[in-house]
């Protein structure tokens, strides 16, 4: 599976992430930052566990993030 | 008007003397990336403080903006009016339209880039200030501000349109911020505030035919030295300019408290008649020892097209060293307590002691104080006591001033 991290406060809202992987990232209307998209929460700090079909997608969105607030990694499947 | 890019810095811009602050609250603004931008809670402290000194207050709002932002976009302006925020500067239509609607007044950004009279006609219907684009030369600022006055173009006010220029600091490669190196390398868009400022760096060129490489030996062909304007303010105001605005909401404390002191100082030399050339050449040292990158005319007195920078980093002729953190202060003997934590600190120092309340506070250590025992010296690890006017907070840092041999100053 493949984790992905997003670290929302920082972010400055330029849609970069959208375009990349649209699947699993959106824009907020109201604060017209990203969204990641059935992430959990907690302080703040978004967490969503994906399938690894996404991974390559997502590492690209990560790379190409100018904030540098997305995290992407493989992680084992739980058991 | 002097930049607000940190508490620090506001303090310091108000205890300075300006007449006016600006500064970005959350990421729709020109530095979302590098500076650390107020939120939409901070917005009545801000208007306070600002009321408290007698100053105005201006929130930028200039990034292009996309549909997601117009929701935010519309929180910030009605936030900023029901918050007493003096105006908005802003380049996007969206915002001109909102504020307008919402009677917040606007100021129109140097992003719109407006070079010409018939420009500023058609923003007239939004906004009482403008603010020129930077590459215009003096002599083109002065014709336009007359036929404001031939034209009799006012503003939304029913008052004659005013003209902002830039009167110190950074100057981008680009038009005004039309550059699209930073996205095209890095995805990074300057026009949403998160430049990465390639134009900084040094180059390698390669002759594509025969793979010849040609390195700009430290001659950078794209970064522009730093605007200062000191040396000729007298005819940019006898130009009829209204608003010096100094640039910098990424920039430190003492930057905004030495730049705005200066203008301040020269501002009132040139109205009661006593603006000379030795005070021009003081003015210009003490600016030398804050951020810089050499500096230059820009482009209002009209000579050579570019001044390159050699350096990527400051050439402040001073460099600050962390030395620790305020204590407590004692207000009877005007005594400040401090905790060094970093390095040492020595009779006859220069210190700067910097901090969210306190602002900006530069002086010399007169005398040290280690457990009440006078001393010439003390370390990483003592508390310390210094003579100091000002009111010492624990949440102030104290720093040392150094001779910067090598650049790379904030």
């Amino acid at each position: 599976m493949v984790r992905i991290v997003h670290f929302r406060e920082k972010c400055i809202g330029c849609n970069a992430c959208v375009e990349l992987a649209p699947d699993r990232w959106k824009m907020s209307r109201k604060d017209g930052k990203s969204i990641l998209v059935d992430a959990d929460e907690r302080n703040g700090i978004y967490t969503a566990l994906v399938g690894d079909d996404e991974l390559k997608k997502n590492l690209t969105a990560a790379r190409t993030c100018p904030t540098n607030i997305i995290k992407v990694e493989k992680v084992q499947r739980k058991s | 008007m002097s930049p607000a890019g940190s508490w620090e810095a506001l303090s310091a811009a108000l205890h300075a003397g300006a007449d006016s602050i600006y500064f970005g609250v959350e990421q729709l603004n020109m530095r979302a990336k590098s500076s650390n931008n107020f939120t939409i809670d901070d917005l009545s402290k801000v208007a306070e403080l600002c009321t408290q000194h007698n100053a105005k207050s201006y929130i930028t709002l200039n990034t292009i903006m996309y549909d997601h932002d117009l929701q935010l976009m519309r929180s910030i302006v009605d936030a900023a009016k029901t918050n007493g925020i003096t105006a908005v500067i802003a380049s996007d239509h969206a915002v001109l339209m909102y504020a307008k609607k919402k009677g917040l007044e606007v100021h129109i950004s140097t992003q719109t880039n407006i070079t010409n009279i018939e420009t500023i006609e058609f923003f007239s219907a939004f906004a009482d200030v403008v603010v020129l684009s930077r590459e215009l030369s003096l002599s083109q600022v002065s014709d336009i501000i007359r036929e404001i006055k031939r034209r009799n173009l006012c503003g939304p006010s029913g008052e004659l349109i005013r003209v902002e220029v830039f009167a110190h600091g950074a100057l981008c490669m680009a038009v005004s911020g039309k550059c699209y190196l930073s996205l095209h390398t890095h995805f990074s868009s300057a026009n949403r505030g998160a430049c990465i400022q390639n134009c900084r760096r040094d180059y390698i060129v390669t002759d594509k035919n025969t793979g010849y490489e040609l390195e700009i030996d430290n001659e950078y062909i794209m970064s522009a030295k730093d605007l200062c304007t000191i040396g000729f303010l007298d005819r940019i105001i006898d130009a009829g300019v209204e608003v010096l605005k100094i640039e910098g909401r990424g920039r430190s404390a003492e930057y905004v408290h030495t730049t705005t002191t200066c203008y301040r100082d020269a501002i009132r030399t040139i109205a009661d008649g006593t603006y000379t050339q030795d005070k021009v050449d003081q003015w210009t040292k003490e600016l030398s020892t804050v951020f810089n990158r050499g500096f230059w005319d820009g482009y209002y007195l009209g000579r050579t097209i570019g001044e390159w920078s050699s350096s990527e980093d400051s050439l402040a002729t001073k460099r600050k060293v962390y030395l620790g953190k305020g204590l407590n202060y004692y207000e009877k003997p005007k005594i400040g307590y401090f905790q060094i934590e970093s390095q040492s600190i020595a009779v006859g120092d220069e210190i700067i002691i910097t901090g969210p309340t306190t602002g900006y506070v530069h002086t010399f250590v007169s005398e040290l104080r280690v457990n009440d025992l006078v001393v010439q010296h003390a370390s990483k690890g003592d508390c310390v006591t210094i003579p100091i006017d000002k009111i010492i907070r624990p949440s102030d840092s104290i720093y040392k001033l150094v001779e910067n041999r090598s650049g790379n100053s904030q």
